[in-house]
Order: C-alpha cells, then sequence, then structure tokens
C-alpha cells in the first residue's frame, strides 16, 4: 500500500495563487501535485448555492485581475474562461454621470476630476498605458536584495516616466494616495470614493508611500476589468486556472489538509499529510522544491516549526500585521428589488438593482473614523451606522442570463462588505490550532451578536435604500470570524491576510528576508497572498512573479510562451528569468 | 453572440471563442455525462462537457447549504454500484486524494419503541439484528440474499452496464442458468409480495421494503421483482464518498481535462442545431455556439428533445413517445441540519449510531404503504411519515468548516411534487414535523443542540437542476414501460436516437437513476462506436462473464 510518492514540486494549498503556479509548472513540463485541505479546491474564491437557485459569493466577487499575463500565458480562454460584460464596463464616462454617493443625496463629479483621475490612470495618453502601469505594480518581482531601491528603478516609476513624465516626481514615493489625488482631482467625495475603494481593495488612502499602489487597487477595479463579472462568477475565474493546471497535467489532491513540511539539513523534501487525508499515502516527496501555497503564519509556525526556524524569524512572522482587512460580508434577500432612495437616483442609477458603494464619502473625516474603528482595535464595530462606509456589489453587474438569484418572487443582492474591526479570539490564536480543535471553540464576542451586528448594518444600507427594512427576507452573512473557518488561510479574518502598507509591500513582503519568495530552507518556496508580493486579490500575480524566481534557481526552464516582466532584475549569480529575451 | 464593450483601453484578455468545432458535445456534467466524455476524452475524442449551473456534478453535488461553514451532501450520497462500475477499473481515480468507504452497519431502523434493526454489509451481522424479531426472517433473509447476491453479482451488475434487451431475448438467455431462472422468477412479483411471502415480521418486511422501494420502486408492482434482488443486495453495498460526492465529478472531470477534453460551466444549451438531417451543434444562452456533428445529452427527454431539438425536427411517432414520458411519481423533501452533537438514537443497539443509513418512522407495511399512498395522492400527513438520516459528518470530518464545529445530518424523505397546500407553506411545517419525530427518535436532537436548518423541496431541487423535473431524481419514473429497453423508448434506450448524431445517455437512459455510470458508459460505447474510435478500455471481467453465460454472440463490440 505505502507507495513513495514524488513529485518535482509538491504544493501546499489549493487556493487561486498555489494553483496558478502549478498550471505554470505544469506548463513547463514538471510533475506537480497541489494539495488542497478543503473538500474543493478554490481558496477565497468560490461560490455557493444555499438555497437552489441562489448563488452567492460569499468572498472574492470582483475581477481586478485583468492585466495579468496568465490569461495569455496559461491559455485561459482554451479552458472556458468567458466574461459577462457590464455596460458599466464601456464608458468611463458613466462612471462621471452616476456621480458620488454622500449622506444628503449625490455628490457631482466635474470635468476636472475625470480629466485628473484619466491622467493619474494612464488612460489620458494618446495611447492608454493602463495595462503596463498595473503591470509594474502588480506584475514585477521585488528587485533583489542586492539592487538599491530607487526613484529611477522602481517599476511603475519607469512606466510614469515612460509614458507621462509630467507625472514623474520622487515624491511619489513619499505620497499617500490623498496626497496624490489632492493634486489631481478636486472633489473631495470623488477623492473619498476612491480612497474607500483602494482600501477595500488592497493598499488604503491613507498609507505612506503607497500612492500609486493604492491607485492600482483602485483603478484595476473601477477603470479596467473589475466593473464586469466571469460568467459564472469569480469561482469560473478558477475553474479556467485549475483547468488550465490539470491539462498542464498537475495533480490536484482535494481533503488532503497537509501537516508537515519536511526539512531535513535546512532542505524542503517533502510534505506529511494529516490523518484525516483522503490518500493511502500520508508522505509526499518533492525532487525540485516545495512551495507553500497557505499562509505565512501557518507556514513557518505550524507546518515547519521551531526546530528549523530561527527564532527570529519565527517572532517576524509572527509580527506580521493583519490588520486592515477583515470583512463582514452581507447577503440580502428581499421580496422586491432594492430601491434607492429618491435622493440617490441620478441618470446612471435610478433602477432597482443598480445601488453600488462606496458610501458614505461625504469627506475624508469619515473615511478616517471608520478606519480607526477597524485598524485601531480589536472588538465590534463602533461607528454609528451613518457613518459606516460600505461597498456594494450591484445586482445589475450579472446579466439576465446568468442572474445571482432565479427564485420567483425573492430578489438577492450580494455581496455587501463591509470593513470592521479584527475579531477577538477568546481562545490561542485559532491558526495555531489543528482542524480537529476547531471543534468546541467558543464562538467570540462577534459572532455572538451576529444578528445584532446585522442589524447594524441594515441600518447604515437602508440609508441608501428605500425598501430594505421592509422587504428583508432574510439577511444572510459571513462574519471574518467564519470565513477564517472555512478558509485557514484568512487568518484574523482579513482577506489579504496582511496588510498593504510601504512596511508589507514590494521589498518588503512580508519580511525583507522573504521577500523574494525564496525562504532560509533550501528548496521551499512562497506563493500565497499572505507571504508575497503582490499579495490579497486573485491577481495571478505571486505565481507569475515567482516564475521569475523559480527560473532564477535553474529549476524551471519554460518555453516561448514564456515572457518576464520587462522591469525585473536578475539576481547576479543567478539564471535570469528573461533570457530568451521575452 | 455575447455582448463585448467598446474595450476603452484595449482588449484585456482573449476569451473562449463565440463559435468553436467539436467531435463530440456531452450535455449535463451530471455523473453520466462525466463518465461519457472521460471515456470518449481519453479515447482521442475532441469532447467539450457543457454544464449549465456553475459547478460540474450534477447530481454530484456536495454543497455548502447550511451556509456559512457546513457542506452537505445534498443529492446523492448513497453510492450502490461501486463495486461493479467499470470507472474504477478503467480510470486511476485514487490518484487525485478519492477514496470510498463502505461503513458495515448500512441502514437502522429505529422504531417508536426504540427496538432497532441493523442492516449490515456482512449478511450474519444482518442475520443477528433480524434473529432480535424472529428467528425464521433471519434464516430467510440469510438464504434469500445469498441467491439475490448471486443474481446481482452474474446478471444485473454486469448488465448495468451493457445495453439493453428485449423482454423475450431475456427472458430466453435467462433460461440458460439457475440462477437465470431464479431471477425470471422473482420477475413476476411485486416487490410487496415478495416480501410478504417470504418474511413474516412487520418490522422486518416494512424495514425490507423501504430498502427495496427507496428510488422510486411502486411496491405494487409487478413485472419488476428483479429489483427487490439489486436493492436488497445495493442497498447493504452502498458505499460513501469521502469529501462528499462532489469529489467523485472533480475526479471525473479531472480524467476529461487531463486527456485533452474541455468542460465549461455557467453555460446552458438553449438549443440543437440541425444541418443536412444531422445535428450540427448548440447554442447557449449567452449566445455561443458550440459546433459537433455528435451530441450526447443527458437531459431529461422533454428537455433534450422537445426544448432543445423541437418537434419540427422529430419523427411524429418519436415526438408522441417523448410527449408520454412520465415523471417520477415522487420526489424528495430533505431537512438539513448543522448540531453540536450528532444525533443519537435512543435504542436497544447502539451499532444503529454508527450505521450509513437511518430509518425513522418506518414501522410496519400498512403504515409505510399508508405513507406513500399519500405522497402519490399529493399529500404527507405529518403524523404518519416515514424517511432516512445521516449524520455525514460522523463518517467524514472534511465537511464542517466552521467555528462552531458540531456536525452535519439531514433526514429525507420521500414527498410529491405537487403537495397540497403548496411548498411555500408545506415546507416549513414538515420540517418541523420532522424535526419533532427526529427527536423522538435521537433524544438530543433538541433545540438547543440545533445551530442551523434548511431544507430543500421538490420544487427546489428542479430549481438546482431543471432537468430534474418534476424533482424527479431519476429524470423519469421507473415502471415497466419506462424501464430496460423502453427507457426513454425502444428507439432511443441504446443511446443512438432516431436523430442522426444525437444520443442519449442520462438517468432517462436504460438503465436508469442514480449513480450508476450505466448510462454514460453505455452511451460512450456505442459512440465510439459509430465514430470509429479505438476502445482503450475492456469490459469487466463480471461483465464478459455475463456476455459469455448468457448471450450467444459477444454485444455490439464490447471487448
Ligand atoms: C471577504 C473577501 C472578499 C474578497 N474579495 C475579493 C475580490 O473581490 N476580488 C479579488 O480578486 N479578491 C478578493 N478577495 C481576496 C482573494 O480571495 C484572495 O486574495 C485569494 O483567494 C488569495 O489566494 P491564495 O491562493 O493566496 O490563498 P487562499 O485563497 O487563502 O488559498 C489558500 C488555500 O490553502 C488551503 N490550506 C490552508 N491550510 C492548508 C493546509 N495545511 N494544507 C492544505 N491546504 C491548506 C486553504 O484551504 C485554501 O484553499 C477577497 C477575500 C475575502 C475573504
Ligand atoms: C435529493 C436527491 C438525492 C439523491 N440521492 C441519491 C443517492 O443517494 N444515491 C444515488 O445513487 N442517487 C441519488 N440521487 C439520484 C442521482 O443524483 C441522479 O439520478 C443522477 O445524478 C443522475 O445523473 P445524470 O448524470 O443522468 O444527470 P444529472 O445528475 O441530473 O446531471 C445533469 C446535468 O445537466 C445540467 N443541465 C441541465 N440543463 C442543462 C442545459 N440546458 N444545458 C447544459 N446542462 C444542463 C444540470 O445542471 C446537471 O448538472 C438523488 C437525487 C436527488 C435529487
Amino acid at each position: 500500500m505505502a507507495k513513495e510518492e514524488q513529485f518535482d514540486f509538491v504544493i501546499v494549498g489549493g487556493g487561486p495563487n498555489g494553483v496558478a503556479l502549478a498550471s505554470y509548472l505544469g506548463k513547463c513540463g514538471a510533475s506537480v501535485c497541489v494539495l488542497e485541505e478543503r473538500t474543493e479546491a478554490g481558496g477565497s474564491v468560490d461560490n455557493v448555492e444555499p438555497f437552489p437557485g441562489v448563488r452567492l459569493t460569499p468572498h472574492a466577487m470582483y475581477m481586478y485581475s485583468g492585466p495579468a499575463p496568465g490569461f495569455e500565458q496559461l491559455e485561459l480562454w482554451k479552458y472556458g474562461f468567458r466574461m459577462d460584460w457590464s455596460p458599466m464596463s464601456e464608458n468611463i464616462m458613466s462612471q462621471k454621470d452616476a456621480g458620488v454617493k454622500v449622506s444628503d443625496g449625490i455628490a457631482s463629479i466635474s470635468e476636472k476630476d475625470m480629466m485628473g483621475w484619466a491622467k493619474i490612470s494612464g488612460v489620458s495618453t494618446e495611447k492608454p498605458y493602463i495595462k503596463e502601469l498595473l503591470r509594474s505594480i502588480f506584475w514585477t518581482p521585488p528587485h533583489p536584495a542586492e539592487v538599491e531601491i530607487t526613484p529611477d528603478n522602481i517599476p511603475y516609476m519607469q512606466v510614469y516616466k515612460q509614458h507621462d513624465p509630467s507625472i514623474w516626481t520622487e515624491e511619489l514615493l513619499d505620497m499617500t494616495m490623498f496626497d496624490l489625488m489632492d493634486e489631481y482631482l478636486e472633489t473631495e467625495p470623488f477623492k473619498v470614493m476612491q480612497a474607500a475603494v483602494a482600501w477595500y481593495s488592497g493598499a488604503a488612502g491613507h498609507w505612506e508611500g503607497v500612492a500609486i499602489p493604492a491607485l492600482g487597487c483602485d483603478i484595476t477595479l473601477t477603470l479596467y476589468s473589475g466593473l464586469s463579472v466571469p460568467r459564472g462568477g469569480m469561482h469560473d475565474y478558477f475553474h479556467a486556472i485549475i483547468r488550465s493546471a490539470i491539462a498542464n497535467g498537475v495533480i490536484i489532491r482535494t481533503c488532503c489538509p497537509v501537516d508537515e513540511i519536511i526539512v531535513e539539513n535546512g532542505v524542503a523534501k517533502g510534505v506529511r499529510l494529516r490523518d484525516t487525508a483522503t490518500t493511502d499515502e500520508n508522505t509526499i516527496w518533492a525532487k525540485k522544491a516545495v512551495i507553500s501555497a497557505v499562509d505565512v503564519r501557518q507556514t513557518f509556525v505550524d507546518l515547519i516549526g521551531p526546530s528549523h526556524v530561527g527564532a527570529s524569524l519565527l517572532r517576524k512572522v509572527k509580527d506580521i500585521s493583519l490588520k486592515g482587512g477583515s470583512i463582514w460580508v452581507s447577503h440580502l434577500i428581499t421580496k422586491e428589488p432594492l430601491r434607492p432612495r429618491e435622493k440617490f437616483k441620478t441618470a446612471s442609477m435610478s433602477e432597482p438593482g443598480e445601488v453600488g458603494g462606496p458610501f458614505p464619502c461625504d469627506h475624508r473625516d469619515i473615511y478616517y473614523e471608520h478606519v480607526a474603528d477597524v485598524d485601531g482595535r480589536k472588538g465590534i464595530p463602533s461607528v454609528p451606522p451613518e457613518r459606516l462606509m460600505w461597498l456594494a456589489t450591484q445586482s445589475k453587474r450579472f446579466s439576465d442570463a446568468e442572474s445571482q438569484c432565479t427564485v420567483p418572487g425573492w430578489y438577492l443582492e450580494s455581496p455587501y462588505y463591509v470593513l470592521v474591526p479584527p475579531p477577538e479570539y477568546e481562545q490561542d490564536d485559532p491558526i495555531t490550532l489543528k482542524n480537529e480543535d476547531f471543534r468546541g471553540v467558543r464562538p467570540n464576542t462577534v459572532d455572538a451578536q451576529k444578528e445584532e451586528i446585522n442589524a447594524y448594518m441594515r441600518k447604515a444600507f437602508s440609508l441608501v435604500l428605500e425598501n430594505l427594512d421592509d422587504d428583508l427576507i432574510m439577511h444572510l452573512a459571513n462574519t471574518p470570524y467564519e470565513s477564517e473557518f472555512r478558509n485557514t488561510g484568512l487568518i484574523g479574518g482579513t482577506w489579504c491576510g496582511t496588510r498593504h502598507c510601504d512596511d508589507q509591500w514590494g521589498e518588503n513582503r512580508p519580511v525583507p528576508e522573504l521577500a523574494r519568495y525564496r525562504t532560509p530552507i533550501d528548496g521551499l518556496y512562497l506563493c500565497n497572498q499572505t507571504s508575497c508580493h503582490p499579495g490579497g486579490l486573485a491577481l495571478m500575480a505571486v505565481p507569475y512573479n515567482l516564475m521569475h524566481i523559480l527560473i532564477e534557481d535553474g529549476l524551471v526552464e519554460p518555453g516561448d510562451w514564456w515572457y518576464a516582466s520587462p522591469w525585473y532584475i536578475p539576481e547576479s549569480g543567478k539564471i535570469p528569468a528573461n533570457k530568451n529575451g521575452r | 453572440m455575447p455582448i463585448k464593450p467598446d474595450f476603452l483601453f484595449g482588449k484585456p484578455f482573449d476569451e473562449f471563442p463565440d463559435v468553436t468545432e467539436w467531435d463530440v458535445i456531452v450535455l449535463g456534467a451530471g455523473p453520466n455525462g462525466l463518465i461519457a466524455a472521460a471515456y470518449l476524452a481519453k479515447a482521442g475524442a475532441k469532447v467539450c462537457l457543457v454544464e449549465r449551473r456553475y459547478e460540474i456534478g450534477g447530481g454530484l453535488a456536495t454543497d455548502e447549504v447550511l451556509f456559512p461553514g457546513y457542506y452537505s451532501n445534498n443529492h446523492a450520497i448513497y453510492h450502490m454500484m461501486v463495486d461493479y462500475m467499470p470507472v474504477m477499473q478503467d480510470f486511476d481515480i485514487g490518484k487525485y486524494g478519492f477514496q470510498w468507504i463502505k461503513p458495515n452497519p448500512q441502514t437502522a431502523a429505529v422504531f417508536n419503541d426504540g427496538q432497532a434493526l441493523v442492516l449490515s454489509h456482512m449478511v450474519e451481522d444482518t442475520k443477528d439484528s433480524i434473529t432480535k424479531f424472529s428467528f425464521k426472517d433471519a434464516v430467510t433473509y440469510g438464504r434469500l440474499m445469498r441467491s439475490w447476491k448471486k443474481i446481482v453479482a452474474e446478471i444485473l451488475g454486469p448488465a448495468t452496464y451493457l445495453p439493453p434487451m428485449l423482454p423475450i431475448e431475456i427472458t430466453m438467455a435467462m433460461q440458460k442458468t439457475k440462477t437465470g431462472q431464479e431471477m425470471l422468477e422473482l420477475v413476476e412479483e411485486s416487490a410487496l409480495d415478495i416480501i410478504n411471502n417470504n418474511f413474516e415480521n412487520d418490522r422486518v418486511k416494512a424495514t425490507l421494503l423501504y430498502n427495496c422501494c427507496i428510488w422510486g420502486l411502486d411496491p405494487r408492482e409487478t413485472g419488476v421483482g428483479m429489483f427487490v434482488a439489486l436493492y436488497s443486495d445495493r442497498m447493504t453495498n452502498k458505499c460513501y464518498c469521502m469529501g462528499g460526492s462532489h469529489k467523485f465529478a472533480a475526479a471525473l472531470a479531472r480524467e476529461i481535462l487531463s486527456n485533452g477534453g474541455i468542460i465549461i460551466d455557467a453555460c446552458e444549451a438553449t438549443k440543437i442545431t440541425m444541418e443536412g438531417g444531422r445535428v450540427s451543434g448548440i447554442e447557449t444562452t449567452e449566445g455561443r455556439i458550440l459546433k459537433a456533428k455528435t451530441i450526447m445529452s443527458t437531459l431529461d427527454p422533454h428537455t433534450t428533445f422537445l426544448d432543445l431539438l423541437g418537434k419540427e425536427n422529430m419523427p411524429g411517432d418519436l415526438t408522441e413517445a417523448i410527449e408520454g414520458w412520465k415523471y417520477d411519481k415522487w420526489s424528495y423533501f430533505t431537512v438539513h441540519v448543522a448540531t453540536k452533537e450528532a444525533p443519537r438514537y435512543n435504542c436497544d443497539d447502539p451499532w444503529a449510531n454508527d450505521a450509513f443509513m437511518n430509518l425513522v418512522g418506518v414501522e410496519g407495511t400498512d403504515q409505510l404503504l399508508a405513507h406513500w399512498d399519500n405522497v402519490i395522492a399529493g399529500k404527507i400527513d405529518p403524523n404518519n411519515f416515514a424517511g432516512h438520516a445521516t449524520c455525514e459528518s460522523l463518517l467524514d470530518p472534511h465537511l464542517v468548516h466552521s467555528p462552531y464545529g458540531g456536525h452535519v445530518s439531514f433526514f429525507q424523505m420521500h414527498a410529491p411534487y405537487d403537495i397540497e397546500g403548496g411548498w411555500d407553506k408545506m415546507g416549513p411545517e414538515l420540517e418541523a414535523a420532522i424535526l419533532e419525530k427526529w427527536q423522538k427518535a435521537a433524544p438530543n436532537m433538541t433545540r438547543d443542540n440545533i445551530i442551523r436548518t434548511t431544507h430543500e423541496t421538490p420544487v427546489g431541487i428542479e430549481r438546482r437542476f431543471p432537468n430534474m423535473r418534476k424533482g424527479g431524481i431519476k429524470h423519469g419514473d421507473y415502471k415497466p414501460i419506462q424501464l430496460g429497453c423502453f427507457r426513454p423508448n425502444q428507439e432511443c434506450s441504446s443511446s443512438a436516437t432516431p436523430i442522426p448524431g444525437l444520443y442519449t445517455c442520462g438517468a432517462s437512459n436504460y438503465p436508469g437513476g442514480a449513480v450508476l455510470g450505466g448510462p454514460g458508459y453505455i452511451g460512450a460505447n456505442k459512440v465510439a462506436e459509430d465514430m470509429g474510435l479505438t476502445k482503450w478500455w475492456k469490459p469487466t471481467r463480471r461483465m464478459e462473464q455475463y456476455v459469455e453465460t448468457y448471450l450467444d454472440s459477444p454485444l455490439g463490440g464490447l471487448g
């Protein structure tokens, strides 16, 4: 029975990052095995149908990944990848017409706002360069440690210099996104809206030194692919990724939680599965490398452990900041479609199902107040409902042929995202608990008050929605605490695991020693949102970036389909990942 | 054609083309569609499997119906044909981390006075339990099961994967052996007769009857008595798929993909097109066109023929046959619960708590028949109904991902699609009645123990899978004129249809519903033959033996 199993690469974790990497490696001809703990791969890019005809997206909803080289390199179109293009994607000006929602109605957006926004986003030049800009932010590995980071070699700085030198200034590197917007835009609510979108999408609008990454998080959603939904939702985008991986020969095993990354003499040799795994053989060896596509804490604290990781690194890993990403996700089922109140109706937003977010965008004070509540403390939300900034997905985004809800007499608006403080746990940090121990963990105070908090959320939503209370049939929610237990990778209940501030971005993510996906353990690489640049979102960016490193280390040699990031700098003494001139 | 915006900043990426061409299109990614596509892809055909839902699997569904954090097998969970399915020998699906388990205690009836009857995989264990009720019945059970097991092993099991024969052909073939003759004797009787004639204790009878009729066999119907042998044997050989039934679907999908096949989901076929008297492809809701000269449909007959193909493309007698198709006489109503503790039945045999399936509310034959009669008449009497329950998380630790921990279970019962009072009203009422009855049998199923509940009605089943019309779990009723070579009708039951290039191979085809894998396998064989593909697979040893023993000539090139 116990047969020795060997693959070139063993990947721990079947989320979008692990599986996309698997597909890349498989395409290079390597033998690859992905081990996923849950019954289905996909990580937090999943779909559920709790009631027949009601399809919810508990986590990832928006398509940020439009510029990814992976679409082309992994040929996702072959594997059924399709979009349901929304008319909203068509015209940037429709966003202007929609205005911005503030407490007492709609604030209009000025011509200067639109011009300024278009300029910094790289869409106002004769040949728009937004795709290059976004690729330089997300789809480029951090520079090697030996390279001094200067305003001239930071990828997005190079892009601005090349395409629109009038934007380029060294000060960009010290700015917050608000600073940047103060320079190019004029209407406060418009700026607040963009900052809030950025905060909900990665780097926040007020963080120092990440003005352009924050802008990138915002515009890849609002100007690029994000206003439309992949057909079948984000999980079907994942389907295209996993199907490309399988077609490339990758073996994917679900219900196979990894218990240990086997390290011998400082080299990662393979993995051992938990005894609940649905395999005959619990040890799987890696000939070339083990790749951890699960969160950075679990990787070092649990799967490797102190006997192979120095105390100092272990402590650094434990100190990685998780703040800024715990989301309370609501799914509202109602008897009538949800209508905006009269004062929120505009030419392009008057119909039910057209209410988006964020709200309220009056002034950055509201933003700061909510930020302080979320990032400044643990516990339950404490800002008054009228100052809670929420983000909603319009059901209008879904085409009629692919609507989220087909139950006659039921209407669904989902998801409504609200950032909340990280939940408080009564027990030890639950990520250090093994799966078996989940049973019997006491619900924390947040969950005990789930219903109460749902009602508080609805109060906030009702400031814009006219008929939510009257027509509510059901308010489903996944709290950060519940999200974390659905997916152990969402440490602290956060959607990104690790926040995208300057101290944890690029060459600093998650800590400088680990920034280029390598670890102090030979043959162990990182490939998860929490442990790698550029972090959260299902971008296929971490795997693309990591590919550069695996090529450098001589572990794979891709064919002609491969091209490296134009801003990538090879590490000296390694095999350059762009040696084929691509 | 699908809508494409004016890409303001350049086209971001390529998508699946608007028009594509394939050797074979398979409609519906349930177990049958997956199996058919897997065989053909590996045979080198360019296959596209098209699925309406956002997820493949059809009846192989494992969904988070108790959202968030609790996964349930909300459709097929009891896999009866794992021992015979050629898929298990032909594909190495274990490499995907795929495992079946077959618990020994299979079905335990818990009666209202706390007595329990445990049907086990091992016959002697079952006899021990029956002895408590009647020594004579225990002996009879042992004797009958020896014969019935043989009938299944030699005939019914392997025949599941071979094209159907005419009744007269079957009669002749079965004369050849003693086992065959024993089967013929059974055929003429109804399930109720067989059980009444052989057993004396009413609780034993009722339990065995439930086992035989759970999938929709009419207890009083004659001419289909072989199902008693089949289900008595197979219902004590139920397997569970670790991680949930969906894993079986995923493993099959991986075989398709790794052999060059393509699967697209969230893609509903709206039309089968014809060209020059042959099928030419399909159209989808979003306006894409997929072309192929061979189309295999696993959908129900009305969907395939009336909705997608259209009467204008069908010969009149086929239209008539299809319009006469009868959907299932009953469907299922299921309550799913997440609880802190697993249900613990208060009964005289603790083994009942380890059983894969528990029967609750089955007390005697008359009472059970009265319940079924009600169901057929469109009613459920809250004071007299019966059902089966399983605590899935006792078998499978992978289903619970909630901070509250605990267990997932369900209680399922036969139920009419058109219920008196309507499902909006009756759903919650029946859920309450079920929880009350369940608590009587398992006293710890209190409100306090329950974290969350939900229920799925026959209307819900149809909403999740419109091809399960009227909530029909097998796409159409089991009655003699819709079984064997008459399923769905004589012209289509071997998979080819009178429409050139169109094949049918779902649960409405011979041998029928449930996760048998028969229709898909038979369909793949037929299509491979018609397309001249080299079959890379061989029939199972049991199929070969069956063909050698009973059939005059090797059938249809199998082998
Ligand atoms: C509420 C919410 C909203 C979001 N919204 C969006 C959005 O709109 N758009 C977007 O692009 N992104 C969104 N995201 C983020 C996106 O889903 C994540 O960034 C992405 O899923 C990260 O991918 P990953 O592969 O790094 O990690 P994960 O998705 O966390 O995958 C890790 C995988 O590893 C598995 N695993 C963990 N431990 C083990 C073990 N020991 N052994 C084996 N397997 C293990 C997990 O089960 C999981 O499947 C959202 C996330 C959340 C939570
Ligand atoms: C509640 C319930 C419990 C059950 N329990 C069991 C059990 O325990 N054991 C067992 O063996 N069987 C069980 N069954 C029966 C079993 O699930 C079915 O008989 C079996 O799934 C039929 O398989 P199939 O492949 O023929 O079709 P299906 O599984 O019905 O698959 C057909 C597929 O076609 C798709 N489809 C529909 N319309 C279109 C279209 N226009 N275009 C493209 N695709 C389309 C559907 O979405 C579906 O995925 C149960 C069924 C139900 C409803």
